[in-house]
């Protein structure tokens, strides 16, 4: 018995190492080890054995068993990372993963959002098609006076009330808006689409997109103003931005300012993209005009505060590295890919 | 506006660097745009003397001038003629570089060494447009005789020139003084005022002027002077320079000196020959009807009732503060002149300027509001002026009506009130010191302060106006970084709602590309999303008129596309128009944003062929009466044809279960259950018949979506199917469930059954489905459509459905015999009541 089965071993063990293929595993584990195999009729037949040598053939019996089985799953393993090693090449793209993107002045105008929201800053939204008192009465900006050219502004023919309706020219009007429903503190940012008359060009379009922000409260001053504005452009473009301001002049601001930050190209040293200045141009503010605050019911002796605007295509053009304001609006699948 | 540098250096006594000055001046508010500098590029250019003028041996047209250079004798080939023996001029040695003058866009050009018509010319006499002074190319610049022979002429004529960009707000920063004012105030130097004292005896009450202001809300001052013994001719060259580097083009001596005047002062003037006013009156009053005048550009006008007019004995002569008269222009022939100089009403000149597209320098300071004290001190300036040029003489004042005089009012504050709104402390003698500087008085009386601002600063009217002064004269450096502190408002009016964020991120994670499109378009161009014969369009009408509309709505749309061309599609609607469009492409603010999804699909089919799936979620305009348009914000997906599959090359055609899959996310993902949304086959022009559908919740229209028509594809000049996804998403919100609610699953393993039917092909998937749920309660979990066939193993007019049903209770294991019988309850409800047929 125990020559039979170093035998049957020897002979499987031989057989095995020549199996190249699944078939052939399969044939040979129906052969080794199957019910009809020889070694479990040995098994069957240890039965029959006299007493005193079952014991032994018994455990010799099994033991080859698991000899063989281990064997077959050494040899099924083998032939299995063959096969695979022979096809995979790791280096073969992926297939194509069809997530979608946001359109990179919706991802800005989230960035503004997320970064002034800690500040207490709500976003609201205003309409885009707005009557002449929002857009400018309200703002300071009376009819015929002069600073109404700061502003191209279209115009909605309007039979009924002639000279009226307008495209908004900035999303200032939400001021009034917010101003108009609510009581102090107010601490609202405002994104959304405006229009200006003027011709399209790099950096002009007919339709652009503002953020607008406003703090009212009885102790809000310019130096908030600042200091809003300093972690502001710190928080969107790297902690090493310096913030300058500089007096300037709206119709809804007094006192207004310009604000400018340290080139983040250059960090200061003068590149294309700050016209070697070091400096670049990123928004307008100011203190709120007395006159806007008395317009809407706010005492102006009482209450004070700030308001800032700037562009999103400008933040998003310097934020990616945009030279062309069209392109937001081209929605050419190389440009929202590129900056998905 | 530009500023010769030496100008305000001569008005102010700066020393310090034309960028220096620049940058202070910026920061404080004077917004210098660019500089100029006149002769950067003048490097080998010098004066010149002509020493002789040859005529050309072989051109008549053509003169040969020798020009001492200061070194040497060179003759070069010219072409101007005014010019004479003896004249200072500009040369240009070759090798010089000068300004293209017949480039389009401004240009450098060497000067080569060349031969002209058989002569060599070792140089060129250069004309203001060559040296990139001005535009001017007619003849060459000739010097003034004491310019220094053989020296450069950077140094003669060069100088830097700063260009402002000024703000609506300081009519006074319009003129040389004004920004002089600023300049000294934040040097610390005086200025030096270039007005004359007045002389006595010239107190404007002298004959012969008649002066009458009929409406003093229109003219507040109007003051006059006498100029004799004029001599109009060309005026001095430094004169002359100083116009051509403000950008003022020099024209004669007396109308040089109104504009030289008006840029330093920053008060328009005007010069009547006074020979040609009749009857020795000057009136001020608005037009009467009929009344006409021919402006001195040579235009024959009819004035309208609101036109502010100077009229003589017999009627207008000239626009007030827009545009003089041809009549009394004055002239070459021109003896006596009579200066004009006063204040007219800001509203008006600017409604007129507008109203005649006749906008001018002098308008422009008009209807910024001058003050009344200008006028006479610019007429002293221009007399004097004119009198230092030899031009006439004259009296400082021969005529003046104020019948309304007023001084601006003084401001009062209180001191704390300038660190309250600034959040910096300020201490009393800086305040003081800058406003001072301003040249505003200021009285102190223990806290409040008590300021008055100079005549040229009547936009100073209160504290904040005050406090603005000294902060931009101090500078806005003294301000520190505070974070606002303070209690956090309460919710907000308008506020923008976060599942805007989330349904944009819903169509993102589903494989579409955000777009952001312009709402202004066109009617034509929305008119592309109807086939071209239904609504029997014209050009005046793109989009047909109500009756079309009405025979489209009843020949072309079921109910469910009557609901969508009533909200999502409501073409039949008005959109509002602009009054004055950029083009005729976009006039119209858009009822969809289907069209400009089209077009941008179109764009990008041009260089993609697969996965073009984008959305916008923008706003549309639908008019409404007497009030705002309402701005429903609509979400537009367009999908083209093919989509990737799972291999490297591999596509597929999208369907209309592909569109229903999208949907359903975003509705699930809305707030709004699947399983209350009705599916409608829809029927409207803009979609192919047979593959589109409504999707509405308790009978509200939430989205329609299908195959574009292939002629509305066509129109888009697309090559390939195109599909379109419309959802109203205010009302997708309001069906909104609210946060998804959590319901326990069981834990006991469930029973599968599959499920093989074969129905008619009028029964829809949806009373198949809705009868296996009713049927399947309460054991059913579970039904999902996993096939659908039609074809020949199943009989004509009919379609094979299958379906996995998993049935489980929640206490308890079922045993298959439960599951058998719940399964035959659902089998046996099919078939009563939809008469399937199960497939073997």
């Amino acid at each position: 018995m125990r020559e039979r089965l170093d035998a049957l071993l020897s002979a499987a063990r031989a057989e095995l190492a020549a199996v190249s293929d699944d078939a052939a595993l399969e044939q040979w584990r129906m052969t080794h080890l199957g019910r009809r195999s020889e070694l479990t009729g040995m098994l069957r037949s240890v039965g029959s054995l006299p007493r005193e040598e079952r014991r032994d053939a018994g455990q010799a019996a099994n033991a080859a068993r698991r000899d063989l089985e281990e064997a077959f799953e050494a040899r099924q393993m083998t032939l299995r990372r063959g096969a695979e090693g022979a096809q995979v090449d790791v280096t073969m793209p992926g297939y194509p993963v069809r997530l979608g993107s946001l359109h990179p002045l919706t991802r800005t105008l989230r960035e503004i959002r997320r970064v002034l929201a800690p500040l207490g800053f709500r976003a609201v939204s205003g309409p885009e098609v707005e009557w002449d008192r929002y857009n400018f009465e309200l703002l300071n900006i009376p009819a015929d006076h002069p600073a109404r050219d700061m502003w191209d502004t279209f115009h909605i023919d309007d039979k009924a009330r002639p000279g009226e309706l307008l495209l908004r020219t900035h999303t200032s009007p939400v001021q009034a808006r917010v101003m108009e429903q609510v009581r102090p503190p107010v601490r609202v940012i405002v994104p959304g689409k405006v229009y200006r008359y003027e011709d399209r060009d790099a950096s002009h379009e007919a339709e652009f997109m503002q953020v607008e922000g406003l703090a009212i409260d009885k102790h809000i001053t310019m130096a908030d103003l600042r200091g809003t504005l300093t972690y502001f452009v710190r928080a969107m473009f790297g902690p090493d931005r310096e913030l300058r301001i500089r007096a300037s002049y709206f119709p809804f601001t007094e006192p207004s300012a310009e604000a400018e930050m340290s080139c983040h190209v250059c960090a200061g040293d003068g590149c294309r993209v700050c016209g070697g200045t070091g400096w670049i141009e990123i928004l307008g503010s100011g203190m709120v005009h007395p006159k806007v605050l008395a317009d809407v019911g706010y005492d102006p002796d009482v209450y004070q505060g700030f308001a800032f605007g700037m562009g999103v295509e400008r933040i998003a053009m310097l934020k990616y590295g945009v030279t062309d304001i069209r392109s937001f609006y081209r929605n050419d699948l190389r440009f929202l890919r590129q900056l998905r | 506006m530009r500023v010769p540098f030496e100008w305000l250096g001569e008005l102010t006594g700066i020393e310090a660097s034309v960028d220096d000055v620049a940058n202070r001046l910026t920061n404080a508010g004077f917004e210098v745009g660019a500089i100029h500098r006149a002769g950067e590029h003048w490097d080998r250019v010098v004066v010149g003397e002509v020493v002789r003028i040859d005529p050309h041996p072989n051109a008549d047209r053509l003169n040969l001038p020798t020009v001492n250079t200061g070194s040497e004798e060179v003759q070069v080939v010219c072409g101007a003629w005014n010019f004479n023996v003896g004249d200072r001029i500009a040369f240009a040695p070759t090798g010089a570089r000068l300004w293209d003058p017949y480039a389009d866009e401004p240009v450098l050009k060497e000067l080569k060494p060349s031969r002209i018509r058989g002569v060599v010319s070792r140089g060129m006499l250069c004309s203001t447009k060559e040296l990139g002074i001005s535009d001017d190319h007619e003849g060459i610049l000739v010097l003034e005789p004491d310019a220094p022979l053989g020296r450069p002429l950077a140094e003669a004529l060069g100088g830097e020139v700063l260009e402002f960009e000024l703000k609506a707000n300081r009519p006074d920063a319009l003129s040389v003084l004004g920004i002089a004012r600023e300049a000294a105030a934040l040097y610390g130097t005086q200025v030096r005022s270039p007005i004359p004292d007045a002389r006595p005896s010239e107190d404007g009450s002298g004959p012969p002027v008649n002066l009458q202001i009929n409406d003093p809300a229109l003219c507040a001052r109007y003051s006059a002077a006498l100029v004799r013994n004029v001599r109009v001719g060309e005026s001095p060259a430094w004169l002359r320079d100083r116009l051509e580097k403000a950008d003022v083009r020099p024209i004669s001596t007396i109308v040089d000196a109104t504009n030289y005047v008006m840029l330093e002062l920053g008060q328009p003037l005007h010069a009547f020959d006074w020979d040609t006013v009749r009857g020795g009156f000057i009136g001020v009053r608005t037009a009467r009807s009929g009344e006409r005048l021919v402006t001195l550009d040579g235009q024959d006008r009819e004035l309208t009732p609101e036109t502010l007019c100077i009229v003589d004995a017999e009627g207008p002569v000239a626009l007030a503060g827009v545009m003089g008269g041809l009549e009394t222009e004055v002239t070459d022939k021109t003896s006596t002149v009579l200066l004009e100089s006063a204040t007219f009403d800001p509203v008006n000149i600017r409604r007129t300027a507008h109203r005649l597209s006749l906008r001018s320098e002098a308008s422009r300071r008009f209807e910024k509001g001058l003050p009344p004290e200008l006028t006479v001190l610019a007429l002293r300036r221009c007399v004097q002026l004119i009198e230092e040029i030899g031009a006439g003489q004259g009296e400082y004042l021969s005529a003046d009506a104020y019948p309304a005089p007023s001084d601006p009012a003084p401001v009062s504050l209180q001191f704390d009130r300038i660190e309250r709104l600034m959040g910096v402390a300020y201490d009393r003698a800086e305040v003081r010191q800058a406003l001072n500087a301003l040249a505003f008085a200021v009285e102190e009386d223990g806290d409040d302060l008590r300021v008055s601002p100079p005549f040229w600063r009547r936009d100073v009217t209160a504290p904040a106006d005050v406090i603005e002064e000294v902060a931009r004269l101090v500078g806005y450096e003294r301000i520190p970084d505070t974070l606002p502190t303070g209690q956090v408002m309460d919710l907000a009016p308008g506020e923008i709602d976060e599942r805007d964020d989330e349904a944009r991120d819903v169509m993102a994670g589903l494989g579409f590309v955000e777009c952001v499109t312009y709402a202004l378009t066109s009617e034509a161009r929305m008119a592309r999303l109807v086939p071209p014969d239904l609504l029997d369009a014209s050009p005046d009408a793109p989009l047909g008129d109500a009756d079309a509309w009405a025979a489209a709505r009843e020949s072309a749309m079921n109910d469910a596309g009557r609901a969508v061309a009533d909200r999502l599609l409501p073409l039949h609607r008005e959109p509002l128009r602009l009054r004055n469009p950029l083009s005729m492409d976009e006039y119209a603010l858009r009822l969809t944003g289907l069209g400009a999804m089209l077009e941008t699909l179109r764009a990008n089919r041009r260089h993609v062929d697969r996965d073009l799936l984008l959305f916008d979620y923008q706003p549309v305009f639908l008019a409404r009466d007497g009030d705002l348009p309402e701005e429903p914000n609509f979400l537009t997906a367009v999908i083209g044809e093919r989509i990737s599959a799972d291999r490297w090359n591999e596509t597929r055609a999208v369907g209309l279960p592909f569109l229903h899959g999208v949907l359903d996310e975003l509705l699930t993902r809305s707030g709004v259950p699947t399983v209350d949304i009705s599916h409608a086959e829809l029927q409207h022009p803009t979609f192919a018949a047979g593959v589109a559908a409504s999707a509405t919740h308790q009978g509200c229209l939430l989205a329609a979506y299908g195959e574009v028509n292939a002629e509305v594809a066509a129109a888009f000049d697309l090559d390939e199917r195109a599909w379109a996804l419309l959802v109203d998403m205010p009302a997708v919100r309001a069906a909104s469930a609210g946060p998804p609610a959590f319901t326990a699953w069981s834990d006991y393993p469930s029973a599968l059954r599959d499920l093989a039917i074969v129905v008619d092909a009028e029964v829809t998937q949806a009373e198949v489905y809705e009868t296996i749920q009713r049927a399947g309660r309460p054991l059913l979990q579970s039904a999902r459509l996993f096939d659908e066939y039609r074809g020949e193993q199943v009989p004509a007019g009919k379609r094979s459905l299958a379906y996995a049903l998993s049935y489980a209770a929640p206490d308890r294991t079922l045993t298959d015999k439960q599951a058998d019988r719940a399964h035959n309850r659902v089998v046996r409800a099919l078939q009563h009541r939809l008469g399937v047929e199960l497939r073997a």
